[in-house]
């Protein structure tokens, strides 16, 4: 992975001891409380229900054992023991005091780390397929383009202050585990005809309110424009976007405006001029080797497709074969797998880990994944290049610490945003239904007859929890002060991205696992053979399910 | 009201920024003026003849393409920030040089310490600071990142260009 040098470290460094200046400043009652605000989501530090809560940066998702020891050790030191992994790939700290933000800082610091531009209206961590780099039909690996975004838009003097947000995401080949299509700019690494590499471009995808799916605003983008290409497109949007009011702010309002046509000429001949301006702004072939050279692929093993330890065990053990199969995928190199280790565990919030957890998958990541972890942004963790070999063991562990749940893109492999327990924004509560759904759906041989199934959950429309584009939608609303839940169906974040309709009227908070249960039962008697959850959703449509959740309601 | 050029504190400025809403009969006779945008594309030619020097004044809201064409007539540019979260003023300043303007970028509004770095980044060679949010420590501003990865007006060159 990548690794700081001086000018990084510098960066780095120097911002803590400007935040700790700036906390300083506003705790003397020099700054503002309105002017510290924005100074503090640009470090990730939001106020919210219970405390502070603190969002550390963890660029395209990918993390090295040394890295999550430190997470660890401040969710021990400086918080109540754990740490919630988001659908940005970012971590986030619950209760940790303002005070002592700046120390946290300085611990992230000395690992390479940091929480610069984790909230705010600021272009945001960069995220990217958690496969990327073991998938053999990616034309690329996409990590060292993320961190070139990464480097570009850290501390960007012109776009420190955008009209709201901003999020990138970037997939290595056709293959989509990134939801780049409801980002603010989805780049997809693709080939053109004459076998150059570059990206296709896409703008103004995004959820919230105002859920869209992005549109390709230029076909082939040569990897090397790939920065003078987005500095385009953020000065347009920060001109244009608009102000006047934050729900109307994103860039998919200003590009559903224009028209994506338009929007791409204004950005082409702002391209122009930018190339013209500022040519020095053009990778050079130098710094995308430079940069990708911390991205190489491992020194396999030749001898590890060798094995023939895993087929016994496989044979042998059935909780070790069912895991196999559900939480492990392929791998280009023969002889190794990629690990899901699950957080979704049976009663507990997806994507929370305790310290201990992260200890654990930083040990296995040492001993049998190169020292890297990476995050997904449906709230798990991967470790990628396990030998088959090794996989026995790392279950035998990730079992021991309830990390191995069965459960990897079945129905409780939710992702959930902390919703009203947490969050100072929410209309609901999103936890209690989350444990509502897995007590329901406890037998996990139910849960494979359903096959694949991503079921998205957020606590308000912000839709934090991604629920436009779960198959199965869950969106916390408030009804007179009470929790009441809408239910989409038919969305999709991956290759063929799709947003969910809505099935009808609001459910209350004791019937949402009910309703389920009529909607999934509807797909199992409409199915044909083979068919999955989505495909049925898409071929019959929503009226079934309607009917069968309303009618019986009755 | 501060003014820093250049990240020092000058204490003389003859610019006489005019009125929002005043009319051409209302500009004073002579001096160094700094009229709105408004003002200047209406009475170009007018203005052009005004014994002393000429600004004009926008902010985000104002299409500047029409005023880019006239940069040579002016030896001031000010961008107002009618708050700091309006970042719209970065882009327009760096417009504004590209298009060749070599006088006085001034930011002027909610101009504050903590976007100092970016402001000078972005073209702005001129700051005027409302008196109540300036000190003389407000100067550390400067410097307190001590490296950057993108090229901007001060430095053209990103981090792969800079020879580290
Ligand atoms: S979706 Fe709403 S409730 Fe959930 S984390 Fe986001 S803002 Fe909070």
């Amino acid at each position: 992975m990548y690794q700081y040098n001086e000018v990084d470290q510098k960066l780095v460094d120097d911002r803590v001891a400007q935040f700790r200046d700036q906390t300083r400043r506003f705790l003397a009652g020099e700054l503002p409380d309105e002017e510290f605000l924005p100074l503090r989501l640009m470090n990730g530090l939001y106020i919210q229900r219970q405390a502070p809560m603190l969002r550390v940066a963890i660029p395209y998702g990918l993390l090295s054992s040394a890295q999550m020891r430190k997470l660890a050790h401040i969710a021990r030191t400086y918080d109540k023991g754990y740490g919630h992994f988001t659908t940005r790939t970012n971590i986030q700290f619950n209760w940790p005091k303002l005070e002592e933000v700046p120390d946290i800082l300085a611990e992230l610091a000395q690992v390479q780390m940091h929480a610069i531009q984790t909230s705010g209206n600021c272009i945001r961590n960069t995220t990217t397929d958690h496969f990327a780099g073991i998938n053999a039909n990616e034309i690329e690996d996409p990590r060292p383009y993320c961190e070139l975004i990464r480097q570009w838009s850290t501390f960007h003097p012109e776009f420190a202050y955008l009209p709201r947000k901003f999020k990138m995401a970037v997939t290595g080949g056709p293959e989509d585990r990134a939801a780049s299509q409801v980002h603010d700019i989805g780049l997809h690494l693709v080939k053109n005809d004459a076998g150059e590499i570059g990206f296709e471009v896409l703008v103004g995808g995004g959820l919230g309110r105002t859920p869209m799916i992005g549109k390709t605003i230029r076909e082939f983008l040569p990897k090397e424009d790939l920065l003078s290409y987005l500095e385009a497109i953020l000065r347009v949007y920060n001109l244009k976007g608009r102000r006047d009011n934050k729900y109307k702010a994103r860039i998919k309002i200003l590009v559903q405006a224009l028209g994506a046509e338009e929007f791409a000429r204004q950005v082409e001949a702002e391209w122009e001029q930018i190339k013209a301006e500022q040519p020095e702004l053009k990778l050079t072939a130098e710094e995308i080797a430079r940069v990708q050279g911390f991205f190489k692929p491992f020194d396999y093993d030749s001898a590890a497709a060798a094995d023939t330890s895993l087929a016994d065990k496989l044979a042998s053990d059935t909780d070790f074969r069912v895991w196999y199969e559900k939480n492990t995928v392929e791998h280009k190199v023969d002889g190794y797998r990629g690990v899901v280790v699950s957080l979704k565990p049976m009663l507990a919030p997806a994507g929370d880990a305790t310290d201990q957890q992260m200890d654990v998958v930083a040990d296995l990541a040492d001993s049998y994944s190169w020292g890297d972890i990476r995050v997904t942004h449906t709230q798990n963790l991967v470790l990628a290049d396990v030998r088959n070999a090794d996989l026995y063991a790392v279950w035998q562990v990730l079992a021991e610490h309830n990390m191995a749940r069965p459960n990897i893109n079945m129905l409780s492999d939710m992702i959930v945003c902390p919703g009203g327990d947490f969050c100072a924004l929410a209309n609901a509560k999103t936890l209690g239904i989350a444990d509502q759904i897995n007590q329901k759906f406890d037998d996990l041989d139910f849960q494979y007859d359903l096959g694949e199934i991503r079921l998205n959950m957020s606590g308000c429309i912000n839709a934090c929890g991604h629920h436009h584009v779960g198959h199965i939608g869950i969106l916390g609303v408030d009804k007179n002060g009470e929790d009441w839940y809408q239910i989409t169906l038919g969305g999709s974040d991956k290759e063929d991205a799709s947003l969910g309709k809505v099935l009808g009227k609001s459910v209350g908070a004791d019937e949402v696992a009910d309703t389920l249960e009529k909607i999934l039962l509807t797909y199992v008697e409409s199915r044909v053979e083979n068919e999955s959850f989505i495909e049925t959703v898409r071929r019959i449509g929503v009226a079934p399910f309607k009917e069968k959740v309303y009618a019986a309601a009755h | 009201m501060p003014l820093l050029i250049n990240r020092q504190v000058v204490s003389q400025d003859n610019w006489q920024f005019v009125d929002a809403e005043a009319s051409l009969e209302q500009l004073p006779k002579d001096g160094d003026i700094v009229v709105p945008l408004a003002l200047w594309l209406e009475n170009r030619d007018a203005l052009a003849a005004h014994n002393g020097a000429l600004g004009v004044q926008f902010n985000g809201d104002d299409d500047i393409e029409p005023l880019l064409a006239d940069l040579d007539k002016l030896a001031l540019v000010a961008v107002e920030f009618p708050v700091f979260r309006d970042g719209r003023g970065f882009s327009q300043a760096r417009l504004v040089r590209r298009a060749g303007f070599k006088g006085q970028l001034r930011a002027v509004g909610d101009v504050t310490r903590d976007r100092f770095e970016y402001l000078h980044r972005c073209g702005f060679d001129a700051l005027q600071v409302p008196e109540d949010r300036f000190t003389p420590e407000t100067l550390n501003a400067f410097g307190e990142i001590g490296a950057y990865y993108q090229g901007a007006l001060d430095d053209p060159r990103p981090i792969y260009r800079q020879g580290r």
